[in-house]
């Protein structure tokens, strides 16, 4: 009788797209009708028989929709994330395709075929204020292997997975992570049901997803490489270049950092060598003077060694350190 | 099973409509008993076919064939024999097939095959009609004998 009611208020509201909307709403979704919805189906039957006129109506046939389990991951890093000494976020969504509410077994697998090199998994979390950047300390952790809350139907959650580079890898190397979504109720292959246990108090089933699902980001290792190259000039005090006392050696120190990676906290010592004696306010960074004292420049220089802090260099550059002594 | 324990709920509401039906006027000549069946097509050999069975689970994109056995129980013959038939929330008519029944894309207030239909396409226009549009289906049959029977069935697609 309901039903007959809703459809006839229907023409109502004009527009046949307006009320196709408004009739439906169970498959706004794209997954389907939700599961637990009751399809019921009525015929109504008019007819004359003599002088008067009848109607009758059928029984109404119900169907209970089951849930749908399936799933589909993917993973939202573009390009490969260049990682060095520290841990990269990687970004996976992992969207509910079924037609019920689900929760989702979350397993992250740094062992992917082809690897150069397995990542270490550092954490895992799941984008709980929904501002796609991994807050710590605000996003809910999950441990490998467990499940995440239940995501709507047609809902989708993002994860992050956070990893470090292992010690055995080399610049330029690429590492893929997988993400893999599996359906709390049950996996299977298509069409395995799981009695009573699907959302709205039918059963489950599993669909083509096989209600499992992965995807892969990758990162590449960004590491430097730092080669140190010492020479000396010297000068004697008579014009020559002969290591009499008295004589000046300056010696030049090249670091140079290669990689695509940055060398961090790079910095050039050296001792003065016995019989020689620094000489003061000599100490120069690329050519351009420090002072000795240990103050607000990179340098320091004493009787006994220079120590010059380059900081962050990235791959690709070079930096001379250069200071003079005199020969005892 | 849950399936029958709807429709026993369901087939006691009928029972009472009628029984109230009954006191204003004589028993009902004609009975209608609608069923469901879940049609899957079974590939085996090689060879697919379709089987129907009872509708234990039941999922989105699974096939429907509903249908509507009609019988006259009474005495006299009964002329303008209409069967009228909503097409239920959550389904929609299969595609087909679709194109011989007497349908309705909107709501019951015209009817026609459904080539001959078209629905607005919200940009001032109308565009024509498509089986997932069917709101309502018809069967129109001019006289029903003393014990005539039959069954008029649809195929739907759960949404």
């Amino acid at each position: 009788m309901n039903r007959n009611f809703a459809h006839r208020l229907r023409p109502a509201l004009g527009l046949a797209t307006a009320f196709t909307i408004a009739a439906f709403p169970g498959c706004a979704s794209a997954a389907g009708v939700t599961a637990g919805t009751v399809i019921q189906n009525i015929a109504t039957a008019t007819f004359t028989s003599g002088a008067s006129s009848g109607t009758v109506q059928s029984n109404t046939v119900s169907v209970k929709v089951d849930e749908l389990l399936d799933v589909a991951v993917a993973g939202l890093t573009v390009a490969p994330v260049p990682t060095g000494s520290t841990s990269a976020v990687l970004s996976y969504s992992v969207t509910n395709t079924g037609n019920g509410s689900e929760a989702f077994r979350i397993l992250v697998d740094p062992a992917v075929a082809g690897n150069q090199f397995d990542a270490t998994i550092q954490t895992i979390a799941i984008d709980t204020n929904g501002n796609s950047t991994y807050d710590p300390g605000v996003d809910q952790i999950l441990a490998n292997g467990t499940a995440t809350p239940a995501i709507a139907a047609d809902g989708s959650l993002r994860l992050f997975a956070i990893v470090n580079l292992p010690a055995s890898a080399t610049d330029g190397q690429n590492s893929q992570i997988r993400l893999t979504a599996e359906a709390v109720t049950g996996i299977g292959t298509p069409g395995t049901s799981f009695a009573g246990q699907g959302a709205g108090g039918g059963d489950a089933v599993v669909g083509a997803s096989g209600a499992s699902a992965s995807g892969l980001d990758a990162i590449v290792a960004s590491l430097a490489g730092v080669a140190l190259t010492k020479s000396a000039v010297l000068v004697d005090q008579f014009g020559g270049a002969q290591p009499v006392p008295g004589a000046v050696i300056t010696y030049s120190l090249v670091a140079t950092v290669s990689g695509t990676g940055q060398a961090e906290s790079l910095h050039v010592t050296d001792a003065i060598p016995a019989g020689t004696t620094y000489q003061a306010g000599t100490l120069k960074l690329q050519g351009a003077a420090l002072t000795d004292a240990s103050d607000g420049d990179q340098g320091v220089a004493s009787a006994s060694g220079i120590d010059v802090n380059l900081g962050t260099v990235t791959g690709g550059n070079t930096r001379t350190v250069s200071f003079d002594v005199k020969i005892n | 099973m849950k399936a029958f324990r709807i429709l026993g709920l369901a087939g006691a509401l009928f029972a009472a409509v009628t029984a109230t039906g009954a006191m204003a006027q004589t028993a009902q000549p004609v009975e209608l008993k609608g069923d469901v069946k879940i049609d899957r097509l079974v590939t085996e050999n090689g060879a697919a076919r379709h089987v129907l069975s009872e509708p234990e689970v039941v999922v989105p994109g699974d096939r429907l064939i509903f249908s509507t056995a009609y019988r006259n129980a009474g005495a006299a013959a009964v002329r303008n024999f209409v069967v009228t038939n909503p097409v239920p929330e959550g389904v929609m008519l299969a595609p087909e097939g679709a194109g011989t029944l007497e349908v309705s894309v909107d709501g019951g207030k015209n009817w026609g095959k459904l080539a001959v239909l078209a629905l607005a396409n919200g940009q001032g226009g109308t565009r024509p009609a498509q089986s997932s549009d069917v709101t309502h289906l018809r069967w129109m049959l001019s006289t029903l004998a003393p014990g005539a029977q039959g069954t008029l069935t649809y195929n739907a697609i759960v949404r």
